[in-house]
């Protein structure tokens, strides 16, 4: 099921956007058509206005109203043009619209690839800020930057054509000062594009410092170091302050010398086209210029330099845009372990009966070394295993082998067809939401009497009870709300909403008393009743009693020790 | 008349909420007047350069044809020339200076921002913070404070500067031809309402739903990717990522009419423009025909309404959005409004007594807002300094609440908390976090290496003393085996550890401090009975000579009872049943 992404053939930050954008070709081609348009309406109107202009001041005058056809022309332009702009604006947002849906639809796919285990060595707030600030700041790049760039080509040559056929010596003024831009352009994008990449990896930063701080504010004001945080908050800020202020002063460097060219050539042609008529040049065509060619001349300089303008405005959506894809790109490079959800090693499904068999599996940790194994493991349908050892051999680990969590790094891990299961770490999720959606979790479409059960079963029914809002009783993150007990036993109320056959505990009786968690065990062996296998990690005596076997796990290696003890002989 | 005050009091006014903020920048104000001196300074360069150069090219040409036709004309090429070389150069550079110089005064502004929100949590208590989920503190610190930065330099200074802007032109053409300079000001004046109050309108609601939506849609990816293990067991991941799915489509429908309305905006600056242009030419045209005005004024009007395009054109965008910004607003307000005032203390601060603290309640209740029954119920119980106490009880008895206030993170809805004869939200959090300690119940580890994480409790610690720390919760032989002992990074809340180590390593970095009143709230949770008899008689020694709460679920109840106790109470359901000396045997 899942495809592993080889490194070799790694996606890069360009290639991932331009295959986005492809899928949007029409959008993006409907709001380049749509400026191309508004632009021709623009040079029409500086037309009719220079014309205007040129007539009214002819020694030969005529008065003003007998000139009422092109004053109405000089009208009839703005809706057209207002039209036009609209709709390359509305084109290229509808366009970044969609690769955004995309774009995050795809890292989410990706990161449920990547599992329970490599999200569990990852910053939840920083992937998240990925996922949502990251995709969003694709926006400018899509919806502006790329429409912009083929104006800024074919706009300017439209202008440029008009101005050759009116005067091609003031063209080549233009054309002078055009290649500087680009030039400039690609030396200062180039920076702008690596300090903005630093940039996002700041603010990443800043969010996830800002989180692990919050988080633990409790333990911070306990141990009355929030003083000491507070300052480190602002070393954080002012460190972004100075790497933003970095970006902005070449970013901004980009337009200022692109007007620079912009206002030069503007000033030139106007004394060019000034002194051309007062007679004092006679080179080439000057001679031959008019009031109306000298000022729709002048006029069309600002609009040869517009798109431009504009495209290099939108040059830090571009920055953003790659910098951002380039850290969307790292994520989207990583690779899931192998084995990751499949049946892992050669050999064949294990044999009836049997839920998931391990033959000489080991797991290992980067940084950790080996955590677990080699181990010969048959999880048998209907069974109760406890699985048992000092903190930090393994157990966990087992369990997250037996889920597909993780794949094994040697030996071999087969799990039955189609085998589904239930899990419960130290750890349980609660969600943003109603007591039943969090239960829903479980079991989209189990009804209110089937909820309200399962509540009963995991010892929630007295708490149900007392709750006047029932089902519809909201819950917040972490189980804000609900003492650690509680959520404990939420989580396992779900448990037995699912009818997976096989179910994986870590720790369940951790949190919970004496009563509750005689009642969780009782629910459990229920549970074991209905055939199915549970595997449990704990240390819990009364949890221990009920084990058909026992695996105890060897401190430092993650060996098995002590194996297959038959039920009842605990200690 | 009552239904119109009780909204009022509910629903703060656009202003009202961007009031605290505009007072805050009210405080660099001079660095603010400079900026936007700045930007007119680019607008109005911006206009003088094309006024003028449309006037001389038109004088040119008029005296061009007058030397054609031999009559004798002259014209002073040299002033002009200048003057427009002069404002091409200054447009330039003010402008790159006052992006700068702006944004950097931003910037600054933000990074002070972000202390004080900081600050403003690190004074909340319990109450407060069990309200808010960690997701969304993330983004009040970050986006919102990043979306009031377009208060200046996207909603305060552009208006100005087009008024004056537009001012300059309508004085400018009005000199020559009052008609002309009555019309700029009449038909911008009221295109600048509409691009700036209209267009708010437009999309105040959509752009202020905007932070929150986004928000929930941060939250809802954290749930996932933090509960990724169970929704993949249950088979639920497509259910969790259809209602992301449904949270992103309304985001998106709000962004799509957002950037419809600012191109709307957008698309009427140029009509106005085009409009005002047709109507400066043609009573320029008949003021001319009337020799009113000469050729090169004539062209220098519309010419010069051309440059009010640059001052009008970055107002509808900023505008349509300005709900994101009076959410912000309203959200820092709302974080602010709930830090607990510091109310006035009475007398000079009363220090409790050194050494062990005596503590003890008296009649004590507690609710929690919104929670449907007292946590704590009319509890009394007196513990002499130097004894160690046992609270038991079922997990949500109340024993965390004890805990929370006697660590001064709570306040009793009613009744006295006292420790050392001093009720412990009177004395100063410094000296408080100095002689209380309270293990909580949840773990917080932060994302940085083991040495660091212990160092919070005593940044002055050797390497030595930590080492003896985690040799005390018999941590030290695992430390050692790592490859990067005590600089191992811990992960996000300890994800790196098991659970039993990181409540382990909260053990050892409690041990590093030197308290009077010691409260561990479940200390041996999660740990093997060798581990726990191994920390239990390291955290016996600690103990010596200070007063200790254990809140535990019952005692005797195998090799987990904490060392040494000297008292019992049992909480049941927020009521002391029993009180009953308790002592140890063998």
């Amino acid at each position: 099921m899942a495809t592993p992404r080889h490194t070799d053939d790694g996606l890069t930050a360009r290639r991932w956007l331009a295959g986005l954008i492809a899928q949007e070709r029409r959008l993006v081609g409907l709001a380049v058509a749509c400026g191309l348009l508004a632009g021709v309406l623009t040079f029409a109107q500086l037309g009719l206005l220079a014309w205007l202009v040129a007539t009214l001041l002819a020694p030969e005058a005529s008065a003003p109203s007998a000139l009422w056809p092109a004053f109405a022309g000089l009208l009839a332009v703005l809706p057209l043009r207002a039209l036009a702009q609209w709709g390359q604006e509305a084109a290229g947002l509808e366009a970044s619209l969609r690769v955004r849906r995309r774009a995050r639809a795809e890292l989410l796919d990706h990161l449920a690839r990547l599992g329970p285990v490599w999200l569990a060595g990852r910053h939840s707030a920083s992937l998240a800020n990925q996922l949502v600030e990251q995709v969003e700041a694709l926006e400018g790049y899509v919806a502006r930057f790329q429409p912009q760039l083929t104006l800024a080509l074919l706009l300017p040559l439209a202008c440029l054509g008009i101005v050759v056929w009116l005067d091609w010596l003031a063209a080549l003024f233009l054309l002078l000062a055009a290649p500087f831009i680009p030039l400039f352009m690609a030396l200062v994008g180039m920076g702008a594009e690596r300090l903005n990449r630093d940039q996002f990896a700041a603010v990443a930063r800043l969010s996830g410092h800002f989180i692990d701080r919050v988080r633990g504010i409790t333990t911070l004001q306990l141990f009355g170091r929030t003083r000491q945080a507070t300052s480190e908050v602002h070393v954080a800020a002012d460190d972004y302050r100075r790497r933003s202020m970095r970006t902005l002063r070449l970013a901004f460097l980009s337009s200022a010398v692109l007007e620079f060219f912009a206002s030069i050539a503007i000033a030139v042609l106007a004394i060019y086209v000034g002194f051309g008529l007062l007679g004092y040049i006679t080179y080439g065509p000057s001679p031959a210029l008019t009031l109306f060619s000298g000022l729709y001349v002048l006029l069309l300089a600002p609009e040869f330099f517009q798109p431009l303008r504009a495209l290099s405005q939108h040059y830090h959506d571009r920055a953003a845009a790659l910098g951002a894809a380039e850290g969307l790109v790292a994520l989207l490079n990583e690779t899931p372990t192998a084995g990751r959800g499949a049946d892992a090693g050669p050999g064949s499904p294990p044999a009836p009966g049997m839920l998931v068999s391990l033959r000489e599996a080991t797991v290992a940790h980067a940084g950790r070394g080996q955590v677990l194994g080699p181990l010969d493991l048959d999880v048998v349908k209907g069974e109760v295993l406890v699985v048992t050892g000092p903190s930090g051999t393994g157990k966990s680990t087992l369990l997250q082998l037996l889920a597909g969590f993780v794949g094994p790094d040697s030996g071999t891990c087969h799990r039955a067809a189609e085998l589904s299961f239930a899990w419960l770490d130290q750890r349980p999720l609660l969600v943003h939401g109603s007591l039943a959606d969090n239960l829903r979790l479980a079991s989209p479409e189990a009804d209110d009497a089937m909820l309200v059960r399962s509540l009963a079963k995991a010892g929630l029914g007295e708490l149900f009870e007392a709750l006047p809002e029932g089902l519809a009783t909201p819950l917040g993150e972490r189980g804000v709300g609900l003492s650690g007990g509680q959520a404990q036993r939420l989580a396992l109320a779900r448990i037995f909403l699912s009818d997976a056959p096989l179910v994986l505990l870590d720790e369940p009786t951790a949190s919970l008393d004496t009563a509750s968690g005689a009642n969780v065990i009782e629910a459990l062996e229920r549970l074991a009743e209905e055939g199915r296998a549970l595997v449990i990690a704990t240390h819990h005596p009364a949890l221990m009693a009920m084990a058909h076997r026992r695996l105890s796990l060897e401190p430092q290696t993650g060996r098995a020790a002590a194996y297959a003890t038959p039920r009842g002989e605990h200690g | 008349m009552a239904e119109a005050s009780r909204k009022g009091t509910r629903e703060v006014g656009l202003i009202a909420s961007l009031a605290p903020w505009l007072m805050l920048l009210a405080r660099r104000r001079r660095r603010l007047l400079a900026g936007a001196a700045l930007m007119a300074l680019t607008v109005l360069s911006a206009l003088g350069l094309l006024a003028v150069s449309g006037w001389f090219i038109t004088a040119s040409a008029v005296t061009g044809l007058a030397l054609a036709a031999g009559v004798a004309a002259t014209l002073d090429v040299y002033v002009p020339g200048g003057a427009i070389r002069l404002f091409a150069v200054t447009r330039t550079v003010s402008r790159y200076v006052e992006r700068l110089y702006n944004h950097d005064t931003i910037l600054r502004l933000l990074a002070d921002l972000r202390v004080r929100m900081f600050a403003t949590l690190a004074r909340l208590d319990d109450h407060a913070l069990s309200q808010r989920r960690a997701s969304e503190w993330l983004n009040r610190l970050t986006a919102d404070i990043d979306v009031l930065d377009a208060l200046f330099l996207r909603l305060l200074a552009p208006p100005v500067v087009a008024l004056l802007a537009i001012i300059a032109t309508s004085v400018l053409l009005g000199v020559w031809l009052p008609s002309a300079g009555w019309l700029v000001l009449v038909v911008t004046g009221v295109a600048l309402g509409w691009f700036t109050v209209g267009q708010a309108r437009l999309g105040m609601a959509a752009s202020r739903r905007q932070v929150a939506q986004l928000d929930a849609l941060r939250g809802g990816v954290i749930e996932q990717l933090q509960g990724l293990a169970e929704l993949e067991a249950y088979g639920t991941l497509a259910g969790h990522r259809a209602t992301l799915e449904r949270l992103e489509s309304r985001i998106q429908c709000d962004q799509r009419r957002l950037g419809r309305q600012a191109a709307l905006g957008n698309a009427l600056v140029g009509a106005v423009i085009g409009v005002l242009l047709a109507g400066v030419l043609w009573l320029g045209a008949r003021a001319h025909a009337a020799d009113l005005l000469s050729g090169p004024l004539m062209v220098m009007m519309p010419v010069a309404v051309l440059a009010l395009n640059e001052a009008l054109a970055v107002l509808p965008a900023a505008f349509t959005r300005v709900g994101a910004s009076r959410a912000a607003a309203e959200r820092l307000n709302d974080l602010e409004d709930q830090s607990p005032r510091q109310g006035a203390r009475s007398e000079a601060l009363r220090q409790p007594p050194p050494g062990a603290l005596a503590v003890s309640l008296e009649r004590v209740s507690l609710c929690y807002p919104g929670s449907l029954e007292p946590v704590l119920r009319q509890v009394s119980f007196r513990l002499a300094a130097g004894r160690r106490l046992a609270v038991c009880g079922a997990s949500g008895a109340g024993k965390s609440s004890v805990a929370a206030l006697l660590a001064g993170r709570l306040s009793p809805t009613d009744g006295r908390v006292q420790v050392g004869g001093v009720a412990p939200r009177d004395l100063e959090p410094e000296v408080l976090a100095e002689r209380v300690a309270l293990l909580t119940q949840r773990v917080d580890l932060f994302d940085a290496s083991l040495a660091d994480n212990l160092r919070l409790a005593d940044p002055q610690a050797s390497d030595a003393q930590l080492w003896r720390s985690l040799e005390a919760v018999a941590l030290a032989d695992w430390a050692d085996a790592l490859p990067a002992g005590l600089a191992t990074r811990v992960g996000e809340g300890g994800r790196q550890l098991s659970g039993g180590q990181a409540r382990r390593l909260a053990l050892a970095r409690l041990m590093l401090r030197d308290p009077d009143l010691v409260l561990l709230d479940e200390p041996f949770a999660g740990l093997d009975a060798d581990t726990a008899q191994r920390v239990a008689s390291s955290l016996d020694r600690w103990l010596e000579g200070r007063t200790v709460l254990f809140f535990v679920h019952a005692l005797r109840d195998g090799p987990f009872d904490p060392p040494g106790v000297t008292d019992m109470v049992t909480l049941d359901d927020g009521e002391l049943c029993n009180r009953s000396d308790y002592f140890r045997m063998g």
